[in-house]
Protein backbone atom coordinates (compact mmCIF):
# COMPACT_ATOMS: atom_id res chain seq x y z
CA UNK A 1 0.00 0.00 0.00
CA UNK A 2 1.11 3.50 -1.57
CA UNK A 3 1.20 5.75 1.48
CA UNK A 4 0.23 9.41 0.85
CA UNK A 5 3.07 11.57 1.41
CA UNK A 6 1.23 15.03 2.58
CA UNK A 7 3.79 17.64 4.45
CA UNK A 8 2.76 19.32 7.75
CA UNK A 9 2.84 22.58 5.92
CA UNK A 10 -0.05 21.29 3.52
CA UNK A 11 -1.60 20.82 6.31
CA UNK A 12 -1.74 23.92 8.35
CA UNK A 13 -2.51 25.78 5.27
CA UNK A 14 -5.61 23.69 4.74
CA UNK A 15 -6.59 23.79 8.02
CA UNK A 16 -6.55 27.83 8.35
CA UNK A 17 -7.64 28.51 4.86
CA UNK A 18 -10.76 26.68 5.64
CA UNK A 19 -11.44 28.70 8.97
CA UNK A 20 -10.97 31.67 7.24
CA UNK A 21 -13.32 30.14 4.96
CA UNK A 22 -15.60 29.68 7.66
CA UNK A 23 -14.81 32.75 9.16
CA UNK A 24 -15.75 34.74 5.92
CA UNK A 25 -19.41 33.05 5.52
CA UNK A 26 -20.31 33.52 9.01
CA UNK A 27 -19.22 37.16 9.21
CA UNK A 28 -21.24 37.60 5.99
CA UNK A 29 -24.26 35.94 6.67
CA UNK A 30 -24.72 36.74 10.13
CA UNK A 31 -23.34 40.60 9.80
CA UNK A 32 -22.50 41.67 6.26
CA UNK A 33 -26.00 40.82 4.68
CA UNK A 34 -28.57 41.84 7.39
CA UNK A 35 -26.13 45.43 7.47
CA UNK A 36 -26.80 45.77 3.59
CA UNK A 37 -30.20 44.81 3.42
CA UNK A 38 -30.85 47.30 5.77
CA UNK A 39 -28.55 49.99 4.27
CA UNK A 40 -30.54 49.67 0.93
CA UNK A 41 -33.92 49.97 2.91
CA UNK A 42 -32.77 52.96 4.59
CA UNK A 43 -31.37 54.61 1.25
CA UNK A 44 -34.36 54.17 -0.60
CA UNK A 45 -36.76 55.60 2.88
CA UNK A 46 -34.37 58.31 2.80
CA UNK A 47 -34.64 58.97 -0.88
CA UNK A 48 -38.33 58.74 -0.39
CA UNK A 49 -38.62 61.22 2.79
CA UNK A 50 -36.14 63.46 0.63
CA UNK A 51 -38.63 63.29 -2.10
CA UNK A 52 -41.60 64.27 -0.26
CA UNK A 53 -39.55 66.93 1.47
CA UNK A 54 -38.70 68.22 -1.53
CA UNK A 55 -42.43 68.80 -2.68
CA UNK A 56 -43.15 69.87 0.52
CA UNK A 57 -40.52 72.59 0.08
CA UNK A 58 -41.66 73.45 -3.57
CA UNK A 59 -45.36 73.69 -2.04
CA UNK A 60 -43.48 76.18 0.44
CA UNK A 61 -42.07 78.41 -1.83
CA UNK A 62 -45.77 78.29 -4.36
CA UNK A 63 -47.24 79.55 -0.91
CA UNK A 64 -44.75 82.45 -0.43
CA UNK A 65 -44.62 83.53 -3.55
CA UNK A 66 -48.73 83.48 -3.12
CA UNK A 67 -48.78 85.37 0.39
CA UNK A 68 -45.87 87.60 -0.73
CA UNK A 69 -48.34 88.94 -3.71
CA UNK A 70 -50.91 89.23 -1.78
CA UNK A 71 -49.71 91.15 0.98
CA UNK A 72 -48.18 93.48 -2.34
CA UNK A 73 -51.35 94.02 -4.10
CA UNK A 74 -52.94 94.41 -0.54
CA UNK A 75 -50.73 96.80 1.01
CA UNK A 76 -52.80 99.61 1.54
CA UNK A 77 -56.21 97.53 3.23
CA UNK A 78 -53.85 95.47 5.31
CA UNK A 79 -52.09 98.56 6.82
CA UNK A 80 -55.25 100.71 7.01
CA UNK A 81 -56.57 97.85 9.61
CA UNK A 82 -53.54 97.97 11.28
CA UNK A 83 -52.99 101.53 11.58
CA UNK A 84 -54.40 103.08 14.83
CA UNK A 85 -57.45 105.49 14.26
CA UNK A 86 -56.22 108.89 15.00
CA UNK A 87 -59.15 111.15 15.38
CA UNK A 88 -56.26 113.93 14.88
CA UNK A 89 -55.21 112.94 11.77
CA UNK A 90 -58.97 112.11 10.28
CA UNK A 91 -59.53 115.42 11.10
CA UNK A 92 -56.50 117.03 9.20
CA UNK A 93 -57.07 115.17 6.58
CA UNK A 94 -60.62 115.90 5.99
CA UNK A 95 -61.31 119.42 7.26
CA UNK A 96 -61.00 120.68 3.58
CA UNK A 97 -64.53 118.89 2.45
CA UNK A 98 -66.32 120.68 5.74
CA UNK A 99 -66.59 124.49 6.94
CA UNK A 100 -66.66 122.53 10.34
CA UNK A 101 -66.27 118.65 11.42
CA UNK A 102 -66.94 117.44 14.85
CA UNK A 103 -65.94 113.35 15.64
CA UNK A 104 -67.42 111.70 19.05
CA UNK A 105 -65.46 109.87 21.52
CA UNK A 106 -64.79 106.65 19.69
CA UNK A 107 -67.06 104.19 21.16
CA UNK A 108 -66.24 99.64 20.70
CA UNK A 109 -68.83 98.03 18.71
CA UNK A 110 -69.43 94.63 18.24
CA UNK A 111 -66.68 93.06 16.62
CA UNK A 112 -67.58 92.04 12.73
CA UNK A 113 -66.30 88.51 12.20
CA UNK A 114 -62.26 88.51 14.00
CA UNK A 115 -61.97 92.29 13.00
CA UNK A 116 -62.75 95.33 15.90
CA UNK A 117 -65.27 97.95 15.06
CA UNK A 118 -65.34 101.45 16.48
CA UNK A 119 -68.29 103.82 16.19
CA UNK A 120 -68.14 107.32 15.56
CA UNK A 121 -70.53 110.29 15.42
CA UNK A 122 -69.67 112.73 13.19
CA UNK A 123 -71.62 116.39 13.24
CA UNK A 124 -70.34 118.57 10.31
CA UNK A 125 -71.28 121.64 8.50
CA UNK A 126 -70.67 122.34 4.74
CA UNK A 127 -71.46 124.66 1.62
CA UNK A 128 -72.79 122.11 -0.40
CA UNK A 129 -73.82 118.12 -1.22
CA UNK A 130 -70.73 118.11 -3.50
CA UNK A 131 -68.48 118.24 -0.04
CA UNK A 132 -70.37 115.55 1.23
CA UNK A 133 -69.49 113.54 -1.77
CA UNK A 134 -66.19 114.37 -2.68
CA UNK A 135 -65.63 113.19 1.09
CA UNK A 136 -67.27 109.90 0.43
CA UNK A 137 -64.85 109.81 -2.13
CA UNK A 138 -61.79 110.32 -0.48
CA UNK A 139 -62.95 107.87 2.65
CA UNK A 140 -62.11 104.99 0.15
CA UNK A 141 -58.77 106.16 0.47
CA UNK A 142 -58.08 107.32 3.80
CA UNK A 143 -55.57 105.75 6.53
CA UNK A 144 -57.90 103.41 7.86
CA UNK A 145 -61.02 101.34 6.80
CA UNK A 146 -64.26 103.27 7.40
CA UNK A 147 -67.53 102.85 6.22
CA UNK A 148 -70.25 105.44 6.57
CA UNK A 149 -73.33 104.14 8.39
CA UNK A 150 -76.85 105.05 8.28
CA UNK A 151 -78.92 107.14 9.66
CA UNK A 152 -77.18 110.31 7.76
CA UNK A 153 -79.20 113.57 8.61
CA UNK A 154 -78.77 116.72 6.54
CA UNK A 155 -80.11 119.99 7.82
CA UNK A 156 -80.48 123.09 5.91
CA UNK A 157 -79.60 126.47 8.00
CA UNK A 158 -79.65 129.44 5.21
CA UNK A 159 -76.73 128.69 2.98
CA UNK A 160 -75.36 125.98 4.97
CA UNK A 161 -75.91 122.19 5.47
CA UNK A 162 -76.01 120.63 9.01
CA UNK A 163 -74.94 116.96 8.35
CA UNK A 164 -74.86 114.15 11.21
CA UNK A 165 -73.63 110.63 10.31
CA UNK A 166 -72.20 108.11 12.12
CA UNK A 167 -69.02 106.17 10.44
CA UNK A 168 -67.52 102.66 11.47
CA UNK A 169 -63.66 102.09 11.80
CA UNK A 170 -62.42 98.70 11.48
CA UNK A 171 -59.17 97.41 12.78
CA UNK A 172 -56.82 94.48 13.57
CA UNK A 173 -57.95 92.60 16.55
CA UNK A 174 -54.40 93.45 18.18
CA UNK A 175 -55.64 97.43 18.18
CA UNK A 176 -57.73 98.09 21.34
CA UNK A 177 -56.58 101.40 22.30
CA UNK A 178 -59.40 104.21 22.50
CA UNK A 179 -58.46 108.40 21.97
CA UNK A 180 -60.48 111.62 22.88
CA UNK A 181 -62.74 113.49 20.54
CA UNK A 182 -61.53 116.24 19.01
CA UNK A 183 -63.05 118.92 17.42
CA UNK A 184 -61.45 121.49 14.34
CA UNK A 185 -63.01 124.46 13.16
CA UNK B 1 32.54 15.86 18.35
CA UNK B 2 31.40 17.92 15.16
CA UNK B 3 30.81 15.68 12.29
CA UNK B 4 29.75 19.02 9.70
CA UNK B 5 31.09 22.50 9.02
CA UNK B 6 27.43 23.05 7.96
CA UNK B 7 24.68 24.11 10.99
CA UNK B 8 21.69 22.87 11.18
CA UNK B 9 18.79 24.88 9.60
CA UNK B 10 16.24 25.62 11.88
CA UNK B 11 12.65 24.71 10.83
CA UNK B 12 9.95 27.49 11.44
CA UNK B 13 6.09 27.71 10.60
CA UNK B 14 6.33 30.68 9.58
CA UNK B 15 7.56 29.80 6.12
CA UNK B 16 7.42 32.07 2.72
CA UNK B 17 4.18 30.49 2.13
CA UNK B 18 2.79 30.86 5.22
CA UNK B 19 3.54 34.32 5.63
CA UNK B 20 1.75 35.12 1.97
CA UNK B 21 -1.36 33.14 3.48
CA UNK B 22 -1.37 35.36 6.26
CA UNK B 23 -1.17 38.57 4.50
CA UNK B 24 -3.75 37.31 2.33
CA UNK B 25 -5.82 36.42 5.73
CA UNK B 26 -5.56 40.19 7.18
CA UNK B 27 -6.55 41.44 3.55
CA UNK B 28 -9.84 39.29 3.23
CA UNK B 29 -10.31 40.15 6.96
CA UNK B 30 -9.63 44.11 6.66
CA UNK B 31 -11.82 44.24 3.70
CA UNK B 32 -14.43 42.76 5.31
CA UNK B 33 -14.39 44.77 8.13
CA UNK B 34 -13.97 48.28 6.21
CA UNK B 35 -17.09 47.30 4.48
CA UNK B 36 -19.14 46.37 7.36
CA UNK B 37 -17.51 49.62 9.48
CA UNK B 38 -18.62 51.53 6.47
CA UNK B 39 -22.23 50.00 6.24
CA UNK B 40 -22.46 51.27 9.97
CA UNK B 41 -21.53 54.47 9.19
CA UNK B 42 -23.73 54.92 5.93
CA UNK B 43 -26.69 53.58 8.57
CA UNK B 44 -25.44 56.19 11.45
CA UNK B 45 -25.45 58.82 8.47
CA UNK B 46 -28.83 57.97 7.51
CA UNK B 47 -30.38 58.11 11.02
CA UNK B 48 -29.31 61.30 11.20
CA UNK B 49 -30.24 62.54 7.92
CA UNK B 50 -33.71 60.72 8.63
CA UNK B 51 -34.20 62.77 11.87
CA UNK B 52 -32.81 66.03 9.63
CA UNK B 53 -35.80 65.47 7.27
CA UNK B 54 -38.09 64.99 9.57
CA UNK B 55 -37.36 68.49 11.14
CA UNK B 56 -37.22 69.94 7.72
CA UNK B 57 -40.68 68.37 6.90
CA UNK B 58 -42.25 69.62 10.10
CA UNK B 59 -40.45 72.90 9.59
CA UNK B 60 -42.31 73.55 5.89
CA UNK B 61 -45.48 72.20 7.78
CA UNK B 62 -45.53 74.60 10.18
CA UNK B 63 -44.38 77.77 7.64
CA UNK B 64 -47.14 76.70 4.94
CA UNK B 65 -49.49 76.65 7.63
CA UNK B 66 -48.71 80.13 8.96
CA UNK B 67 -48.75 81.53 5.44
CA UNK B 68 -52.26 79.37 5.03
CA UNK B 69 -53.39 81.00 7.80
CA UNK B 70 -51.69 84.71 6.41
CA UNK B 71 -53.31 84.26 3.31
CA UNK B 72 -56.85 83.76 4.67
CA UNK B 73 -56.40 86.46 6.73
CA UNK B 74 -55.70 88.82 3.82
CA UNK B 75 -58.70 87.20 1.94
CA UNK B 76 -60.85 88.59 5.25
CA UNK B 77 -59.38 91.46 5.12
CA UNK B 78 -59.60 92.11 1.64
CA UNK B 79 -63.71 90.85 1.52
CA UNK B 80 -64.40 93.30 4.36
CA UNK B 81 -63.00 96.28 2.61
CA UNK B 82 -64.51 95.38 -0.32
CA UNK B 83 -67.32 95.67 1.49
CA UNK B 84 -67.37 98.89 3.23
CA UNK B 85 -66.08 100.14 -0.07
CA UNK B 86 -68.46 99.08 -2.28
CA UNK B 87 -71.30 100.40 0.86
CA UNK B 88 -69.66 103.79 0.80
CA UNK B 89 -69.77 104.29 -2.91
CA UNK B 90 -73.44 102.97 -3.31
CA UNK B 91 -74.06 105.44 -0.18
CA UNK B 92 -72.36 108.22 -2.22
CA UNK B 93 -74.35 107.15 -5.46
CA UNK B 94 -77.59 106.83 -3.82
CA UNK B 95 -77.38 110.46 -2.19
CA UNK B 96 -76.61 111.70 -5.39
CA UNK B 97 -79.57 110.53 -7.01
CA UNK B 98 -81.80 111.49 -3.65
CA UNK B 99 -80.28 115.46 -4.41
CA UNK B 100 -81.02 114.30 -8.25
CA UNK B 101 -84.14 113.66 -7.50
CA UNK B 102 -85.42 116.58 -5.98
CA UNK B 103 -87.02 118.92 -8.43
CA UNK B 104 -85.70 122.93 -8.85
CA UNK B 105 -89.79 123.75 -7.45
CA UNK B 106 -89.12 121.72 -4.70
CA UNK B 107 -86.93 122.88 -1.75
CA UNK B 108 -85.73 120.85 0.84
CA UNK B 109 -85.13 121.45 4.32
CA UNK B 110 -84.11 118.12 5.96
CA UNK B 111 -82.97 114.77 4.61
CA UNK B 112 -82.93 111.76 6.61
CA UNK B 113 -81.49 108.86 5.35
CA UNK B 114 -82.46 105.49 7.32
CA UNK B 115 -81.34 102.14 6.98
CA UNK B 116 -84.63 100.92 5.06
CA UNK B 117 -86.22 104.56 4.69
CA UNK B 118 -86.02 108.29 3.85
CA UNK B 119 -87.23 111.23 5.63
CA UNK B 120 -87.90 114.20 3.68
CA UNK B 121 -88.67 117.68 4.78
CA UNK B 122 -89.18 120.69 2.49
CA UNK B 123 -91.56 122.96 0.45
CA UNK B 124 -93.24 122.71 -2.17
CA UNK B 125 -95.80 125.01 -4.40
CA UNK B 126 -98.18 122.82 -4.10
CA UNK B 127 -99.79 119.56 -3.79
CA UNK B 128 -99.35 118.61 -7.73
CA UNK B 129 -95.54 119.78 -7.85
CA UNK B 130 -95.31 117.75 -5.25
CA UNK B 131 -97.20 115.08 -6.00
CA UNK B 132 -95.86 114.43 -9.88
CA UNK B 133 -92.04 115.74 -9.53
CA UNK B 134 -91.39 114.19 -6.42
CA UNK B 135 -94.04 111.43 -5.18
CA UNK B 136 -93.69 109.63 -8.69
CA UNK B 137 -90.38 108.74 -8.63
CA UNK B 138 -90.09 107.78 -4.70
CA UNK B 139 -93.17 105.72 -5.22
CA UNK B 140 -91.30 103.62 -7.86
CA UNK B 141 -87.85 103.62 -5.47
CA UNK B 142 -89.98 103.08 -2.22
CA UNK B 143 -93.03 100.27 -1.50
CA UNK B 144 -94.50 102.28 1.58
CA UNK B 145 -94.72 106.12 0.55
CA UNK B 146 -96.50 108.43 3.58
CA UNK B 147 -97.15 112.72 3.01
CA UNK B 148 -98.44 115.06 5.03
CA UNK B 149 -98.99 118.57 3.94
CA UNK B 150 -99.19 121.67 6.66
CA UNK B 151 -99.34 125.65 4.75
CA UNK B 152 -96.90 128.17 5.44
CA UNK B 153 -98.40 132.15 5.49
CA UNK B 154 -97.19 132.58 1.46
CA UNK B 155 -99.62 129.88 0.52
CA UNK B 156 -96.66 127.02 -0.27
CA UNK B 157 -96.96 124.26 1.59
CA UNK B 158 -94.53 122.48 3.65
CA UNK B 159 -94.48 118.86 3.22
CA UNK B 160 -92.94 115.53 5.45
CA UNK B 161 -92.66 112.78 2.98
CA UNK B 162 -91.47 109.58 4.56
CA UNK B 163 -90.75 106.49 2.71
CA UNK B 164 -89.90 103.05 3.47
CA UNK B 165 -88.65 99.52 1.29
CA UNK B 166 -89.76 96.74 3.17
CA UNK B 167 -86.95 93.69 2.99
CA UNK B 168 -89.64 91.01 2.51
CA UNK B 169 -90.71 92.78 -0.77
CA UNK B 170 -86.85 93.44 -1.50
CA UNK B 171 -85.89 89.84 -1.50
CA UNK B 172 -89.39 88.89 -3.55
CA UNK B 173 -88.27 91.91 -6.10
CA UNK B 174 -84.64 90.49 -6.39
CA UNK B 175 -85.64 86.72 -6.30
CA UNK B 176 -88.15 87.68 -9.15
Amino acid sequence: MKKINISRQSIYITILSFILLIFVLVFSFSLLIPQGKEYRMKRAQIKKISKNVKKLDNFNSEILTLLKDMQGDNRHIITALKTSFSEEKFLKQNKNYFKSLTLSKRIKAENEGEFIVYDVNTTSQMSSPKSFYDFLDSINKSDWIIGINFPIDFKRDGEMIYSTFSMKIYSDPVETNTTESNTTQ
Amino acid sequence: MKYSYVDSRKKSAFTDDMQLLFIFFAITLLMLSLTYFFLLFKDYRFEQEKIELYQKGNDLNTSIYTMQNQIAFIEKQNALSEIVYTKNTVLKDSITNLFDLVPQRITLSRASLLENGLILHGITPNKDVYNFMLQAPLRSIFHRTYSSFYPQENGWLNFVSTNYIDKEEEELDEEN
